[in-house]
């Protein structure tokens, strides 16, 4: 895992809000009455290398708004990171962000 | 059921042997849906929760995505299954688990909750049975059952990430 001193987002994947024009592409993580909350945390930092309070952020908009953009970049990095989150169990799905 | 905690780089829990056999049943069951033929499970519940669509709207990103990852998640998920079989105890007792092992049961035992939740449709209201007997009170039974599993689980993997920090 990610150490104190590293990024708390990976290189080639950004939050929604900085990179809406030049990175067309998003993952989304949707509400499910299943998955525990503090589950989806790990998870998003496990497969993101988000620290504690981003993921924990993340997790709540997802359970309180009924989803969150967890990643954006380019379509085949989409593909991955929604096949990653699928592995772990999230309902999670990717689309051109409008 | 003593639920897991953890030991320096191990999580280790103890089950009841009618637990281990409940949970052997359910990998069994599990597997079945995951390497049954795709027409015999067409439309499934939970082979949908299990393999969801990688698009909501667009069928044929949909159906790209399906034919990229299916094969490889279904895979992933049926090695999950035989790592979580291969340290259950049978007949009960101690379960201890390398970061790798307890990373397969945290995922198979989630799989395990999803398609029983799908199954039975559990909602953000559902509760605790108060009559556990009977076949939807036995099923929700077993479902918190693995809720208290899977989280005590969640928690000591992250409480281990934390400490090595």
């Amino acid at each position: 895992m990610a150490g104190p001193l590293a990024p708390t987002r990976t290189p080639e994947t950004t939050v929604e809000e900085t990179a809406d024009l030049d990175r067309p592409w998003v993952t989304i993580v949707w509400n499910d009455p299943v998955n525990l909350m503090t589950y989806v945390t790990h998870v998003l930092r496990e497969l993101f290398g988000y620290d504690e309070p981003t993921a924990t952020t993340l997790m709540l908009q997802v359970h309180h708004d009924g989803k969150a953009v967890v990643s954006s970049g380019p379509r085949e990095r989409m593909e991955h990171d929604t096949s990653r989150l699928h592995a772990y169990g999230l309902w999670a799905t990717y689309q051109q962000d409008a | 059921m003593r639920p897991f905690r953890r030991k320096r780089d191990d999580v280790v829990a103890r089950l009841e042997p009618a637990e281990a056999g409940i949970l052997g049943l359910l990998l069994d069951q599990l597997e079945q849906l995951l390497t049954a033929d795709a027409d015999d499970v067409d439309g499934d519940p939970v082979v949908a929760r299990l393999l969801p669509a990688g698009h909501r709207t667009d069928p044929e990103i949909a159906a790209d995505y399906r034919e990229l990852t299916e094969a490889a998640l279904r895979s992933g998920k049926t090695d999950d299954l035989a790592a979580v079989r291969a340290s259950l105890p049978a007949t009960g007792g101690e379960v201890r688990l390398d970061p790798d092992q307890a990373g397969a049961w945290l995922r198979t035992t989630n799989d395990l909750r999803l398609a029983l939740g799908a199954r039975i449709g559990v909602t953000e209201e559902t509760e605790p049975p108060e009559d556990p007997t009977g076949e939807e009170g036995q099923q929700l039974a077993v479902y918190y059952w693995l809720t208290a599993l899977q989280g005590s689980l969640v928690d000591a993997v992250a409480a281990g990430r934390d400490g090595r920090r």
